[in-house]
């Protein structure tokens, strides 16, 4: 058999030209259309992915969580993959308790991919897991929890959809619970498996540090029992209750009400939402006696036995200041001034001061500026300047009234009489973990308000004022309670004050001589008006047996 | 043919050449160059075939590992997320509101006062 060379030369030529045509494309595609074959390919395997950093965990002076995030389930769906959408609809409804509608409705909305439920409990997810659905899957999201549900849900805050904290802690220390996500830029198979020996780059997220409060989650547990029952008592509209602890100004409870679930925000009014601790002021009324009667020991203008002669109201400025009820009490000390809580006796102290002392002392406690305690929205109060000052307002500020403060900032005054003097800056978060290890909080004493020898004199006669005067309900059995009663007008948008409405507080520590927590109860609006503030020591009391006997304090007295 | 291979040696002892000449043709016959050239490519081939074996089995073994790691990664995040629940329902059932609840319920009451001894009060009545 012969072969025609002829043949063979075309058939070589075509095999040449074919190879050159194919050579020339492959050039073409891999060097001009290069970046845009690349770009697909990679596509269809790269993702670049953030990597969430995880939120800090928020506990209590003993270790008990009060906030954590969690990976919870949410469940996603498929649609076109559900072959009998009202069936799986039904089913779902059942068992998530919805009603099966929307969900059949979103099944048949044409979307490719849509969630049905968001971050569900354990149990539901699995429930849901056992049903094995094609079409329907799982993909989990971080849920900030709070074991604790309502406690401490004012000073804890909530954390938003977009991860970022609100109101309380979770505002205040946001940046720092927080975290920085990282970045992973893997290729992945089919299955979504991270290609073994392909690219990966990676940059690590950093994880958001630890808290550990000086909140104690017993104390704040008895705070928030004994502001209920006190509220549904008195049926008032708001009440707070502060604990700290004297010797350094650490919180040992903020309880505020009304209060919310941090799970359902979203149905919570703006107001339930305020701290009525730290970011809500009224008139202190009688419990600033003391401050006034401290300023006035201090200087050496009065004594505690420094006697005056009542008779029922004091007129200073031009205006008559009475008595609550217009008693009069005949020769009062001003220890007794305490005990009776008389507004005249205290005009008679404040009128021994005079305003610019009056004035400095009351600035000099921290009143009209803010404590600088570290949790969101806190609010300075007002002290209007001297300039500003009536004759009068010598008189209405020495017994709590022309002035606003906040809750908190009466507790660190009466720390400081039951620390020695020492006006500290009150701070809730004890100390924070990140990755190079704890860091604590220095506690910070902002100035001396009063010598010791001053603070001793007002721990005896605010503990008369619990034995023997109108705070004798919120002593205790076995300890000594050091306190004095307030009950104090509201003033209206006219400049008036309201007809019958009172803010009922108290303000104590116990005990007396060595205590361990100071707290101011304070109820807005009581129902039983005057008397509201027996309902405000009979919350300190029950707080106070609780604060102590988790302490471990011994007793001070015979029961 | 063995036959004449016997017949043939005789003569060889017989006639003996010159020592070079002997040496030349009493040595094997020489190796061609396309054998050679033939072993050679056939060496390189079965190492080249054996490294890319070599190379497919450790891609294939660091693949499998890998594989292995991104599950026991993935069940350690698993049991991590599980971990972190078992400590919220721990805290849950250790909150005081619900410790006092359950009090409540089981009809304990709260002591007014808790007597305290002092340790001289125990040494004595021991």
């Amino acid at each position: 058999m012969t072969v025609s060379h002829t043949r063979l030369r075309v058939l070589f030529a075509c095999f040449a030209v074919a190879s050159l045509l194919l050579a020339g494309k492959l050039t073409y595609w891999q060097t001009a259309m290069r970046a845009e074959l690349l770009g697909p390919a990679l596509g269809q395997v790269r993702s670049d992915e953030v990597v969430p950093a995880r939120r800090g965990v928020i506990r209590d002076r003993n270790g008990a969580i009060l906030a954590t995030t969690v990976e919870l389930r949410s469940l996603y769906a498929i649609p076109a993959r559900i072959a009998d959408k009202p069936a799986v609809a039904q089913q779902l409804g059942v068992l998530l308790g919805r009603d099966p509608a929307p969900i059949l409705a979103r099944l048949r909305s044409g979307l490719e991919w849509t969630f049905i439920h968001r971050r569900l409990p354990e149990a539901t997810a699995d429930a849901i897991a056992a049903l094995r659905v094609p079409g329907l899957g799982f993909e989990t999201e971080p849920a900030r929890l709070y074991p604790n549900e309502t406690i401490a849900a004012h000073l804890l805050g909530f954390v938003n959809d977009g991860g970022v904290g609100q109101y309380g802690i979770e505002a205040a220390y946001d940046d720092v619970l927080r975290g920085t996500p990282g970045r992973l830029v893997v290729e992945r198979d089919s299955r979504d498996r991270a290609l073994p020996v392909g690219l990966r780059q990676a940059i690590p997220s950093r994880n958001g540090s630890d808290l550990t409060l000086t909140i104690d989650l017993v104390v704040q547990t008895a705070a928030e029992r004994e502001l209920r029952l006190a509220m549904e008592r008195e049926k008032a509209t708001s009440g707070c209750i502060v604990v700290v602890d004297p010797k350094d100004g650490s919180l040992l409870a903020l309880a505020s009400a009304p209060s919310f679930d941090p799970a359902a925000v979203a149905v919570t009014d703006l107001e339930v939402l305020r701290d009525r601790c730290v970011a809500w002021t009224y008139e202190p009324g009688s419990t600033l006696k003391g401050i006034t009667v401290a300023a006035a020991l201090e200087r050496g203008l009065v004594t505690p036995a420094t006697t005056y002669n009542d008779v029922g109201f004091a007129i200073i400025g031009g205006r008559r200041l009475n008595n609550a009820l217009g008693r009069a009490w005949g020769p009062t000390t001003v220890t007794q001034v305490l005990e009776r809580s008389a507004n005249a006796g205290a005009v008679f102290v404040g009128s021994k001061l005079g305003a610019e002392r009056l004035h400095s002392s009351l600035g000099s406690f921290g009143f009209g500026q803010r404590t600088g305690v570290d949790l969101a929205g806190e609010q300075s109060g007002s002290l209007r300047p001297l300039a500003e000052w009536y004759p009068v307002d010598v008189g209405t500020a020495s017994f709590g009234q022309g002035l606003t403060v906040t809750p908190l900032q009466l507790a660190g005054a009466y720390a400081a009489f039951a620390n020695g003097g020492v006006l500290h800056r009150p701070y809730v978060v004890a100390s924070r973990r990140d990755a190079d290890g704890e860091h604590r909080t220095a506690p910070v004493a902002v100035r001396r308000v009063i010598s010791s020898e001053t603070a001793a004199a007002m721990r005896s006669m605010l503990l008369s004022t619990v034995d023997n005067g109108l705070a004798k309900n919120a002593s205790l059995p076995a300890f000594s309670v050091a306190g004095k009663t307030g009950t104090a007008q509201i003033p209206d948008r006219s400049g008036s004050y309201e007809s019958d409405e009172y803010i009922s507080s108290f303000a104590g520590f116990a005990p007396a001589d060595d205590p361990r927590f100071v707290a101011v109860v304070v109820l807005e609006r009581p129902q039983s008006r005057l008397l509201g503030t027996l309902t405000a020591t009979a919350a300190f009391k029950g707080l106070a047996l609780d604060a102590l006997r988790t302490a471990r304090v011994q007793p001070d007295r015979a029961p | 043919m063995a036959t004449a291979r016997t017949a043939a040696r005789p003569a060889a002892r017989t006639h003996r050449a010159p020592a070079a000449v002997r040496r030349t043709r009493e040595r094997p016959q020489s190796v061609t160059w396309e054998t050679r050239t033939f072993g050679v490519t056939a060496l390189a081939i079965a190492a080249g075939f054996l490294l890319a074996v070599m190379y497919l089995g450790q891609i294939t073994g660091v693949s499998a590992h890998d594989y292995e790691m991104q599950r026991l990664e993935a069940r350690r995040t698993e049991l991590q997320r599980q971990n972190a629940l078992l400590d919220v329902q721990l805290a849950k059932l250790e909150a005081p509101a619900r410790i006092e609840a359950q009090a409540a319920r089981l009809g304990l009451l709260r002591l007014s006062h808790v007597p305290v001894m002092s340790a001289q009060e125990l040494a004595a009545r021991k």
